[in-house]
């Protein structure tokens, strides 16, 4: 079983490393071929993982594979190993399988590129590193994979590197990563310090005297907890991604809503053990996720880029599970993020058809009454929507409620985050049906009518129309593996590895009451949504909010940016300036231009020895010798 | 012992060699400055005999007939190259050879 | 009376090989100087003879003063002796301090010899009727010093070649044609003056 995660895990890196080598050996197509081939053996591995996992008893469901030791340090031992259990082993399954399903997609999206290879080159490679980010039985692999999944980000966002406005996103998704692995890499030292230990067993093993000290379980819950922050882009290192959305839409599908931003997620149910021993960390987790879920959801009423209003909802709906995830609602949270993968991934890539279609367009203003003209991106697009919404039966009715359910079961602060989370829904679903019935509503405009271009019938390259329907699918059924109150199969299934001993902090299961209450208010407020976003946007076309001054500030995104530019990075750049000025120039520049200027007076005041003169070396041949016969009579007298 | 001591012999190819050196030193015609090498071998040889006479073994006298042989060799090719320099109508001046100047 | 006689004979030879040896390095006619080596030659025969090294005085007459120095004679008339001033031209102090380098190696050897050897350097071996003769130099030419003979024989050789070569038309090239054809490469500047760039006159600065 072991050998079927690291084949899972290795495929991915062969497929980048056939592709980076084959060069121009290898047709475009190709390279799509080969890198969708190698995400697709992956994806049969984990199901093979998956199958042979489910075939042991659920107390040993937890395998360690070592290929060796990497780092041996004093007591300190690291080494190279996966770790499959039943969480790794479901993220596994998302990864490939969604993976796969956007690398096949990107087939018929990027066809036709310059530079096609190279972007599946770093697709397979993404697919690899998110993989080992999954897999990783220690927290230094974990790290590492964290580090390459931000690589492979940066590459791909800066895809089209021709363009500054994407190389800037790139650097600045970089950057705001760094600042999350930089704390977690302090967690990790402060683990090393504490416990001796990296791996997950052994940490985890000594949590219990970790907790005895007051401050050190606090710190290291924080440093992940910055990490998760980051990676997952909740407030406050949330403003990378928005941005991000330069980069090409399966990049934005693939890593900035299906699997990389959700490694935030998975990092608190992976290192739950800590967060529970911190639990006031576990509850600012919890809280970042519902502040982030109405401020997202804020922000997203007023975008203009179709991408960006699928960001912001992506944002809003990552707050959802940190939201279970900090409250302890971890299969409930892991299952939302399983059918917001579907329905994300879905919703980016109906989009890219569109966009595609329009040739590149993304502003939705220019857009509508697509509904026509494309009327199978349409039904697509309207799948997603409600299942965004929430909406029964599809799936993710069944996960965010699932995890609202477990909010109100949680105590006074969890029924506060309870009421943030249903204000959420309302605006999830005003936001999305927004963004419906601009793009696809009302009759074609005129530059819909202008430059729409269709292959035919069909809306879309066969690549892009297929894997669309196949995610259509899966939203739609998706959340039927987990109906609350009837079964819960993954509940189960993830259970042996959430197995904790803290009575109060047992698997949230909300009883009946509370799930009733919280569906009927979800979907009602989400209908409520869905109305108003008619009202203002399908009858006819008004810009809400209408006041000015909430406009802009929800337009200027509240201001992120500009208070980070004032706070961070002018005063960075101001001490940079200074000591290029003060000190770098004159003392460093001015050294090296001194030890040349040096050098070369040196050499020229020797090279007036060299007359040229014949007598005068042959005076110096002379002189020598007299200077030598003196030496030698005097010295051997 | 018969005529002076061999410290006279000695003394004496000490002035030829620091003549010859002079010669060297200060003239520019290359030809005289050919000939005060020569000047300065021969002051060599002398001593070399005289190193001989005093302790009997005739190897100076070997060692002499070897610098003489070589120094007719260097005539050879000193003058073959003034020659030379003649025929590309340079100056005969030392001091007009200054290529090596740095 | 013997003893007197040689040292008669080692003073005039003495004499006569100094002088020489100034006129050599003083003459502003360079044939008048080859000439004084020859002088200088001669006399140098006579004090190996009177040191008993019969052979190198008949080696040096025949080969030194007999051959080379024609070769020389040659050579200077086939230039045509141009007369120059000695101690004209180059850096003041080049004169100031060749007298004084060649002074302090006089001094120098004075020293050593005089002083620093003691009397260790003042009595002859005995030697018998051969010493110096050709037996002996012959036989130990063949077999002590074998090596030097055949090396010696070598340069002999080498220099011949080198002699040739730089005699030869085929290195001339286009200069022979005459007259001072400018041109470029090699290490040579164009005739008459080489590197006319600095005059050697007046470089007190040097």
């Amino acid at each position: 079983m072991t050998a079927a995660a690291w084949v899972c895990l290795l495929a991915p890196l062969a497929g980048a490393l056939l592709v980076t080598l084959l060069g121009t050996r290898l047709s475009r197509d190709g390279a799509g071929y080969v890198a969708t081939a190698s995400v697709a053996v992956a994806f049969g591995a984990a199901v093979f993982s998956f199958f042979s996992l489910l075939g042991r008893d659920p107390e040993d469901r937890a395998a360690r594979s070592d290929a060796w030791t990497w780092l041996s340090v004093g007591d300190l031992d690291v080494s190279l190993g996966i770790l499959v259990d039943p969480l790794s082993v479901l993220m596994m399954l998302i990864v490939t399988g969604v993976g796969a399903l956007i690398v096949a997609y990107s087939i018929g999206y990027m066809h036709g590129d310059d530079e096609e290879r190279r972007f599946f080159a770093y697709m397979a490679f993404f697919v690899f590193s998110m993989l080992l980010l999954v897999e990783s039985g220690n927290f230094l692999i974990l790290l590492v994979g964290w580090g390459l999944v931000g690589l492979s980000s940066y590459l791909l966002i800066g895809f089209h590197h021709e363009r500054p406005s994407a190389i800037a996103a790139a650097k600045k998704a970089f950057i705001m990563n760094a600042a999350g692995d930089a704390a977690m890499a302090l967690a990790l030292f402060l683990l090393i310090v504490n416990t001796g230990a990296l791996d997950y067993g052994g940490v985890f093993g000594q949590v219990e005297q970790l907790a005895s000290g007051e401050w050190v379980v606090n710190l290291v819950a924080l440093g992940l907890l910055a990490g998760a922050v980051a990676k997952s882009a909740q407030i406050p290192l949330h403003t990378w991604l928005p941005d991000a959305m330069e980069g090409p839409t399966p990049v934005s599908a693939l890593i900035h809503a299906a699997t990389m931003v959700t490694a935030g997620v998975f990092l608190l149910v992976r290192c739950h053990p800590i967060f529970e021993a911190a639990p006031r960390i576990q509850d600012l987790a919890a809280g970042i996720g519902a502040v982030t879920l109405l401020v997202a959801g804020l922000i997203a009423l007023v975008q203009t880029d179709i991408k960006r209003v699928i960001a912001y909802s992506t944002m809003s709906q990552i707050g959802y599970m940190f939201l279970g995830a900090g409250l302890g609602a971890y299969a409930n949270g892991m299952f939302h993020l399983m059918t917001h993968a579907f329905f994300k991934a879905l919703l980016f890539l109906a989009a890219g058809i569109v966009i595609h279609a329009l040739l590149g367009e993304q502003d939705m203003r220019k857009m509508g009454g697509l509904r026509r003209l494309l009327p199978r991106t349409w039904l697509f697009f309207l799948i997603g929507g409600l299942a965004l919404a929430g909406m029964p039966p599809l799936s993710g009715f069944f996960s965010k409620d699932s995890v609202l359910a477990s909010a109100l079961d949680a105590g006074t602060y969890g029924q506060i985050l309870w009421v943030a989370g249903l204000i959420g829904a309302l605006l999830t679903g005003i936001y999305t049906f927004r963004m419906i019935f601009m793009v696809f509503g009302g009759e074609p405009s005129a530059f819909v009518q202008e430059h729409l271009h269709k292959e035919g019938d069909a809306e879309g390259p066969f690549w892009m129309t297929s894997t669309v329907a196949v995610l259509a699918l899966l939203a739609v059924v998706g959340g039927w593996i987990q109906i609350a109150g009837l079964w819960h199969p993954l509940a189960s299934f993830l259970d042996p590895i959430l197995a904790v001993e803290r009575e109060h902090l047992a698997l949230r299961e909300p009883s009946g009451w509370e799930d009733l209450l919280t569906s009927v208010l979800a979907v009602g407020l989400g209908l409520v949504g869905i109305w108003l976003a008619w009202r203002i946007y399908g009858v006819r076309r008004t810009e809400a909010p209408a006041g000015a001054g909430l406009r802009r500030v929800l337009e200027q995104k509240f201001f992120f940016d500009e208070v980070y530019d004032a706070v961070f990075y002018r005063p960075a750049a101001g001490i940079a300036r200074m000591w290029t000025r003060w000190i770098e120039a004159p003392l460093i520049g001015g050294s090296l231009r001194g030890l040349a200027a040096g050098t070369r007076d040196a050499g020229g005041r020797v090279t007036q020895v060299q007359t040229g003169f014949l007598r005068n070396y042959a005076l110096a041949i002379a002189a020598g010798l007299a200077v030598l016969a003196v030496v030698f009579l005097s010295v051997r007298a | 012992m018969m005529g002076p001591e061999i410290n006279a012999y000695l003394i004496l190819a000490a002035f030829l060699f620091a003549t010859g050196a002079l010669g060297v030193l200060i003239r520019r015609s290359p030809l005289i400055v050919l000939l005060s090498l020569e000047i300065m071998l021969n002051g060599a040889n002398l001593a070399l005999i005289a190193f001989s006479r005093r302790f009997g073994e005739i190897d100076g006298q070997i060692f002499a007939l070897a610098v003489m042989a070589v120094a007719a060799s260097e005539v050879v090719v000193g003058l073959g190259l003034i020659v030379a320099m003649a025929r590309r109508h340079l100056d005969l001046d030392v001091d007009k050879l200054t290529t090596l100047r740095g | 009376m013997g003893n007197f006689l040689v040292w008669v004979v080692w003073v005039a030879a003495a004499f006569a090989c100094l002088g020489s040896a100034v006129a050599v390095i003083t003459f502003a006619n360079p044939f008048y100087s080859a000439l004084a080596l020859v002088g200088n030659l001669g006399s140098l025969a006579v004090l190996y003879l009177l040191l008993s090294a019969e052979f190198v005085a008949a080696a040096q007459m025949l080969v030194y003063a007999g051959a080379v120095m024609v070769m020389f004679l040659f050579v200077i008339a086939y230039l045509g002796g141009r007369a120059e001033t000695p101690w004209a031209g180059g850096p003041g102090w080049q004169a100031v301090a060749a007298v004084g380098a060649a002074g302090a190696l006089l001094v120098e050897i004075v020293v050593a010899v005089g002083l620093k050897a003691g009397g260790r350097l003042s009595e002859e071996a005995d030697v018998d009727a051969f010493f110096g003769g050709p037996h002996e130099i012959g036989r130990l030419f063949l077999t002590d010093h074998l090596l030097a003979f055949e090396i010696t024989s070598i340069v002999l050789l080498i220099a011949a070649i080198g002699g040739v070569i730089l005699g030869s038309n085929a290195r001339s090239g286009p200069e022979s044609t005459g007259g001072s054809p400018a041109r470029a490469g090699g290490t040579r500047s164009p005739a008459p003056s080489i590197s006319a760039a600095q005059p050697p006159e007046g470089e007190a600065a040097r």
